[in-house]
């Protein structure tokens, strides 16, 4: 069976069309089968709502009088990007306001804007003869820009990783947050009614595909950037004009010590031009799966500890090693049900047509790392040997492996050379005053390490975090094999 | 068994590790308990307690005795108005005081709340409040 595209327009226009959402397409088939679906139903519709870093808007305010050529611009207290023309700008969502970063960014901006808020703009100018205004600090709605154009390089990711925390501190990603010890999970994505899901082999999804952008209507203009089609991390560049948006749709988020954010509703309608189509947008579930990933390695490539389906995910728990731990989304399942129905809506009141892609989408674009000419330092590179007491010595003869090796850190260890604990001249200095001799009493148990192959900005970060300057360096067998401290660091 | 959220006040205990041995020091009745979560808050150290149903009363007292803040209930309110139901919170919360209805909605049951703010800051709209 084939069913082109101008027979369901037709069906759109005389009000006959049948659309189903892609939660609703999974029970049709099920019951009646694929052929019956693919006859049946026209349009299935699809649906996301979740943050989605790379995301902004492009503004032209008019000219001034007499006119300025934007240096520096800030919309309320957000610095917009300016490197087009005079008055042109772009407002991304993860910068963070100047006065109250991790609170307000540019995904708020946005969200205020079409919420009909009056928005500040402040801007400043070298000056040239044909712009010779040097500053403007004014007030504007949405209502006073020309364009107001939502445009978004990478959204709505095919799937996403689940992320969980190895660590024994508490982690704050673009995931959330992460409790150590595996101590839950958080995932992103619709799975059944995320767009991509649903037409994986970009069949109808490519360029100039009509779709639901934050409430109003837009166009996918392209693959999103880091587009990862052979992995099945597929993403879209989307545009679509504000000033038909809703702030509902569009909102504005912070993540504690990460940054800020945006969450983004979009839907996308699937013609069901034949079977393959239909079997596509009744995919459960059960049938997607993505990665549980550790975020506790603070590396490009985390480790993948297991594969997971979106059914797993949203029980609310997850099984790993033996553990159920408590799992949740990011992005509303909620919101992405009701975008998909909103669209389902417009479709059936005869308000929104369909329409074949100009191009479809990359299907084998390569997805590389970024090029480093410097190379990458670890741990083992600037290591030295640790100066190392037993467990059972006295706070005397720390004192004297402080004077003779000139450290200011002593590790201690037990006779098999496993990390006990750690001293710094500080603390003997400190117990001498107070005539203590017991090391137990000032050994520090809880000890932040490192490991070899650590890189070594990762290992900076840590001594910054923990306010140290020095870190045991253990093996797998929390044997430790060196010390690096912040002079090693400073070196470098 | 049943969750208890204690606080130790920074000062109380030494040594960041000495949590343990010293809640055992308190409890000398001979109960078994886990400590499920920990975490560093504003005022000391947060602690998710895990102990038997019939011992609350006397595991309570002797906590307060020793300067331990055993933590009331439902300590925060979520502002719906701000919450767009993503549900970043609903993984952090040690009982099941935050939850999904049926609609996917976020659905806070109060009398679950156990007061141990991990929540808080899970959440990217700034929708749940501490009372
Ligand atoms: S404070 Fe938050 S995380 Fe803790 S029990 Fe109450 S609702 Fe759950
Ligand atoms: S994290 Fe905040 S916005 Fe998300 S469901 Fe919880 S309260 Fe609502």
């Amino acid at each position: 069976m084939i069913k082109p595209y101008t027979e369901i327009n037709k069906r759109i226009k005389s009000g006959d069309v049948v659309v189903v959402n892609a939660e609703e397409m999974i029970e049709i088939v099920k019951n009646r089968g694929i052929k019956v679906a693919a006859e049946e139903i026209d349009v299935v519709t699809t649906g996301t709502f979740g943050p989605m870093c790379s995301s902004g808007a492009f503004l032209n305010f008019g000219h001034s009088d007499p006119p300025i050529k934007f240096e520096h611009l800030w919309l309320n207290d957000v610095h917009a990007y300016h490197g087009n023309a005079a008055v042109d700008c772009y407002i991304g969502v993860t910068r963070m306001a100047d006065i109250r970063p991790f609170e307000y960014g540019g995904g708020h901006v946005i969200e205020d804007l079409i919420a009909g808020k009056s928005i500040r703009l402040r801007g400043n100018s070298y000056t040239t003869d044909c712009y010779p205004l040097a500053k403007v600090d004014t007030e504007f709605t949405i209502d006073d820009l020309n364009q107001a154009i939502l445009c978004n390089p990478r959204n709505a990711y095919q799937r996403y990783a689940c992320a969980v925390n190895s660590t024994d501190r508490i982690l704050y990603t673009y995931m959330g947050k992460l409790l150590p010890n595996y101590g839950n999970a958080h995932y992103s994505g619709s799975g059944c009614l995320n767009p991509l899901c649903n037409d994986p082999d970009y069949e109808t999804i490519g360029f100039g595909t009509r779709i639901f952008l934050g409430g109003g209507v837009g166009y996918v203009i392209g693959e999103g950037t880091q587009h990862n089609p052979i992995n099945n991390y597929g993403s879209l560049f989307v545009k679509g004009d504000l000033k038909q948006m809703i702030s509902e749709y569009l909102k504005g988020v912070n993540y504690e010590k990460y940054g800020t954010s945006m969450f983004v509703g979009l839907g996308i309608p699937i013609p069901i031009l034949n079977e393959n189509l239909a079997r596509k947008t009744a995919s459960k579930d059960e049938e997607i799966f993505t990665d549980v990933v550790d975020y506790g390695v603070p590396r490009r490539d985390r480790p993948i500890l297991k594969k997971v389906s979106y059914k797993e995910l949203k029980s609310g728990y997850i099984e790993l090693y033996d553990n159920k731990i408590k799992c949740s989304s990011l992005s509303s399942l909620f919101y992405a049900r009701k975008i998909a129905n909103e669209l389902k809506k417009w479709i059936e009141d005869g308000i929104f047509f369909l329409n074949p892609p100009a191009e479809p989408l990359p299907k084998e674009t390569e997805y590389k790392p970024m090029k480093q000419t410097s190379e990458l330092k670890f741990v083992k590179d600037l290591k030295r040997t640790a100066v190392i007491c037993y467990e059972d010595c006295d706070i005397k003869t720390v004192a004297e492996k402080i004077i003779t090796q000139n450290m200011n850190h002593i590790v201690i260890t037990d006779r098999e050379n496993h990390l006990k604990g750690i001293v710094t001249s500080f603390d003997v200095t400190k117990a001498i005053a107070e005539e203590k001799t017991n090391l137990k009493e000032i050994i520090t148990t809880r000890v932040i390490i490192t490991t070899d192959n650590e890189p070594i900005e990762v290992a900076g970060r840590k001594m910054k975090l923990n306010d140290i300057s020095a870190l045991p360096v253990i093996d797998e067998n929390n044997k430790v094999i060196g010390i690096i401290t912040s002079e090693e660091l400073m070196q470098n | 068994m049943t969750i208890i959220n204690v606080t130790l006040p920074f000062g109380v205990i030494k040594d960041i590790s000495d949590y343990s041995r010293f809640i055992n020091k308190i409890l000398k009745y001979d109960i078994s308990f886990n400590i499920l979560k920990f975490s560093t808050g504003s005022s000391g150290i947060n602690l998710l307690l895990d102990i038997p149903e019939g011992k609350i009363k006397t595991i309570t007292e002797s906590l307060k005795k020793n300067n331990i803040i055993v933590n009331k209930k439902g300590r925060v309110i979520i502002d719906d108005d701000k919450c767009i139901d993503c549900g970043a919170c609903i993984s952090l919360c040690p009982t099941d005081a935050l939850h999904f209805n049926s609609e996917d909605r976020l659905e806070f049951s109060y009398e679950k709340c156990i007061g141990c703010l991990l929540c808080l800051d899970s959440c990217p709209r700034y929708a749940i409040e501490e009372m």
